[in-house]
């Protein structure tokens, strides 16, 4: 029965082109407003690392003065300062410790004439690369010793590579910048993660674009004085120079933890709450030490990366689908009215009013699959427009499966909520006197 | 005198009307909505800067790989900038660390006394040329610095940036000082406690935001030192004669590649480029609302227009019989009318009451700010108007149903 019922479904279409059309029009633009909002607000709030985003922390210690201080306040800085950053290095927490920081410069390229390359990157410890599982196309990063021994190796994101190499592996050539001679010991594969959750706070393009084109070991950046290509926050002032800043409790580092399973976070809170009664022997962290903790997912809710703007928009586009549905339940109400007569002889000859119920639902969802066809073309113009209008949008708008099935599901709920009324009402359709009038 | 047979009408047949009066609502409250937040949007994006005449002003940003030793770094400024003066087409030339609506820079907190807790955050421009000429500010009071003022700063040997004069906006004046009729010759401090540091008010602008614009007050908390620095190696803001903006950017870098002898990183950004990057987000919004809008009013006149056809045709046996028993053309047309302008009206009722509860629900959500009434009005004349248009059409052909229909069967 239902695919009899699914194929007068279809055959109705036919029978009020005008208003059928409007009607797939009207829900079609519905479901590609909320959806194609949607699927940015899906994108911007994604995990990017689903695997492990309960078990990875960002430490955030309040190392501020006392002056400007009010008790319980709450710090108000989202980064580490260097000192801070090479203690809980040193002290071996945890699975996998992570400092790092936003650096940007030149390639010198061997022909003078060519002109310099500018690019942007991350000075990182070796854990950057186990940690948030970055893939390498040639070579690999680099070791714990080359951290320490601040060694002049560098990883180079796949555009940068081809730009300087073309297409060969670049593993041991000798790229320079930093004003240094550096070695190239990998190359990364695909590795773009949305939101850019690694560095978050970053001075190369913000939270979805932005292109990270080389990475230099954290030692080896401080070693030549790299300055921060991203945020600083000093509560005093700092000394003079880069030894000066070094010295400072200014915060201008990212740091990240891993730890074996998310059950181990009240140690890792311990671990710190210790750190900091530790560190006021020496004098420091006069404030009352609010330590805070935050796993992936907390960290992004922390920085705002979803949008004000981008909730509002779904909102209002899901305002738009309600009034799309009212519209539908007007116009399937006008379709099945002029039906009276077709109702009255099958119930006459002997169909129930749940068949009658079930035929004309069908009906509507038919016209919910229509329009979502519609809608899915729809969206994916309207998705094509949004992209174009910045780089952050451009690595947003894109749909996945998930969004694509919804598309479908959506169009057809959609239909069917607007169809029971109009449906409900052709069900009391009385045949006697349907039959009588005729 | 009509309106109680139409009335009756309505009532008895609840459903249609219902969902066109609700169709009205809904839309009456997304769309006070979305045009209040399209024109805060507006508002603030199209704010003045500070900067007269932007379109003739442009940024250019240079750094070497390597940075020289002051000494050098100061000699190579002063080169740069004479070229830069030098160049056909440009009116001034000033040194600068950061620009309004830049979105990069530095910001201090400042006090008027060493013991306050509740600091205000600066946004701090240094420059050791006048920023009143190249920028075409404006002063409210007091005057801009004098060359005596201007200091030089090696950042590598001293931490301490702050000079003895400052001249600052009317806006963070006012903030510091609030009821004071003149604030120059006063003293406020960068930083608090005892390592503060005292500066004195020389000169108030009446306006330059802060780089990064904010929409808040803060947005105009601006101070100028007179300072020469080389934090940054060089960035110079160029006021060009108008309309040679285009030509006098490429010369610039051309001319400033050719005299430093290593290898340098030239940005150039216009003003115009900085106002539009910094308000992207805010126009893409804007757009997406006024189309969302537009949309909007396009369903519920196509729902209107819908309804209204359907009863015409399932009334035209009455339609005729009241023809036939001599009402007017004009009659009928009034009669739709009016059931319309009745069933609209009750949905802008609803669609205030919803358009308020909306706005409420945003201003808990999102800090979005209360919904002046002239919207509500705007957005009520704009469904009576638009359901007056919609429900025209199928009116006039009620009104062209023959009275001769009333006496054919069925």
């Amino acid at each position: 029965m239902f695919q009899y019922y699914f194929k007068l479904g279809l055959h109705s279409l036919r029978r009020n082109p005008v208003l059928t059309a409007l009607m797939v029009l009207t829900l079609a633009i519905g479901v590609a407003a909320s959806i194609s909002t949607l699927t940015i607000l899906h994108m911007m709030s994604g995990n990017p690392i689903p695997d492990k985003s309960d078990r990875l922390f960002v430490p955030l210690i309040d190392n501020g003065p006392l002056d400007r201080y009010t008790a319980g306040q709450m710090p108000e800085d989202d980064q580490v300062s260097y000192r801070d950053a090479m203690n809980l290095l040193a002290g071996g927490h945890g699975e996998r410790r992570v400092a790092l920081y936003g650096v940007g410069d030149a390639i010198e390229p061997a022909r003078a004439d060519l002109g310099v390359i500018e690019v942007e990157g991350i000075a990182a410890t070796s854990d950057f690369f186990p940690m948030f599982e970055v893939p390498f196309l040639y070579g690999g990063g680099w070791s714990p010793a080359e951290d320490k021994s601040a060694a002049n190796v560098i990883v180079l994101s796949r555009k940068t590579s081809e730009k300087l190499f073309g297409s060969e592996n670049p593993v041991g050539r000798h790229i320079r910048v930093f004003s240094d001679d550096f070695q190239v010991i990998g190359v990364l594969g695909a590795w773009n993660p949305a939101p850019r959750y690694t560095h978050l706070i970053n001075g190369n393009g913000g939270t979805f674009s932005g292109n990270d084109d080389l990475f230099i070991p954290f030692s080896t950046a401080i070693r030549h004085q790299q300055d921060n290509d991203g945020s600083l926050t000093c509560q005093g002032e700092p000394g003079p120079g880069f030894q000066g800043r070094l010295d400072s409790e200014c915060t201008w580092i990212q740091f990240w933890f891993e730890e074996k399973s998310s059950l181990d976070r009240s140690k890792l809170q311990d671990y710190l709450d210790a750190y900091s009664r530790e560190q006021k022997k020496f004098n420091r962290f006069p404030r009352q030490n609010i330590n805070r903790l935050y796993n992936v997912m907390e960290w992004l809710d922390h920085r705002h990366v979803v949008s004000n703007d981008s909730r509002l928009s779904t909102w209002l586009s899901f305002g738009f689908l309600a009034l799309c549905l009212v519209n539908t339940v007007g116009l399937l109400l006008a379709k099945f009215s002029v039906r009276a007569g077709e109702v009255g002889v099958r119930r006459a000859l002997g169909a129930s009013r749940a068949e009658i119920f079930k035929q004309f639902l069908i009906e509507a969802a038919v016209v919910g699959l229509v329009g979502g066809v519609l809608g899915l073309l729809l969206s994916a113009g309207a998705l094509y427009l949004i992209a174009q209008q910045s780089k952050g949008f451009a690595v947003l708008a894109h749909m996945d499966w998930m969004m694509l099935a919804l598309t479908f599901v959506l169009a057809i709920i959609a239909s069917v909520l607007a169809g029971l009324l109009p449906t409900w009402r052709a069900c009391q359709v009385m045949p006697a006197l349907q039959l009588k009038s005729q | 005198m009509e309106i109680r047979p139409i009335l009756s009408a309505l009532l008895r047949n609840k459903i249609a009307p219902l969902l066109v009066a609700l169709q009205v609502a809904i839309s009456l409250a997304i769309l006070a909505n979305a045009l209040h937040i399209v024109t805060l949007r507006y508002e603030a994006a199209t704010r003045p800067s500070g900067i007269a005449d932007e379109h003739d002003a442009f940024v250019i940003e240079l750094s070497p790989l390597k940075k020289p030793p002051f000494a050098e770094v100061i000699a190579q400024q002063k080169r740069d900038s004479e070229v830069l003066r030098a160049i056909p087409g440009v009116a001034s030339v000033a040194m600068i660390n950061q620009v309004p609506m830049g979105q990069s820079g530095w910001n201090t907190s400042v006090v008027i006394d060493r013991k306050q807790i509740h600091t205000t955050s600066v946004g701090m421009y240094m420059s050791p040329d006048s920023l009143v000429q190249t920028l075409g500010l404006k002063l409210a009071e007091g005057r801009y610095f004098t060359d005596d003022d201007i200091e030089e700063i090696d950042f590598d040997t001293t931490v301490d940036v702050t000079p003895k004069r400052v001249v600052i906006t009317q806006a963070l004046a006012q903030k510091l000082y609030p009821d004071a009729t003149s604030v120059v010759g006063k003293m406020m401090f960068f930083g608090t406690g005892n390592d503060a540091k005292e500066v004195q008010i020389v000169g108030v602008l009446q306006r330059l935001q802060t780089q990064n614009a904010q929409t808040t007050p803060e947005g105009e908390y601006s101070a100028i030192l007179p300072v020469r620095m080389t934090e940054r190696y060089g960035e110079f803001i160029v006021r060009t004669e108008p309309g040679q903006l285009a030509q006098v950017m490429r010369d610039a870098e051309t001319q400033l590649r050719k005299i430093t002898p290593y290898p340098i990183i030239v940005k150039l950004t216009s003003i115009d480029e900085a106002r539009a990057k910094r308000y992207r987000d805010d126009r893409i919004l804007g757009w997406m609302l006024v189309v969302v809008s537009g949309l909007l009013l396009l369903v519920t006149a196509s729902g209107i227009v819908g309804m209204t056809s359907l009863w015409v045709s399932q009334r035209r046996k009455q339609i005729g019989v009241r023809r036939a028993l001599g009402a007017r053309r004009v009659d009928i047309l009034r009669y739709f009318l009016t059931e319309n302008i009745l069933i609209t009206s009750g949905g802008v009722v609803g669609g205030l009451v919803l358009a308020v509860a909306l706005n409420q629900f945003l201003v808990s959500q999102l800090e979005l700010s209360k919904l002046p009434i002239t919207y509500l009005a705007t957005g009520a004349a704009v469904f009576w108007l638009l359901g007056v248009l919609a429900v025209y059409g199928p009116a006039w052909r009620a009104a062209g149903i023959s009275p001769a229909v009333a006496t054919r069967t069925a």
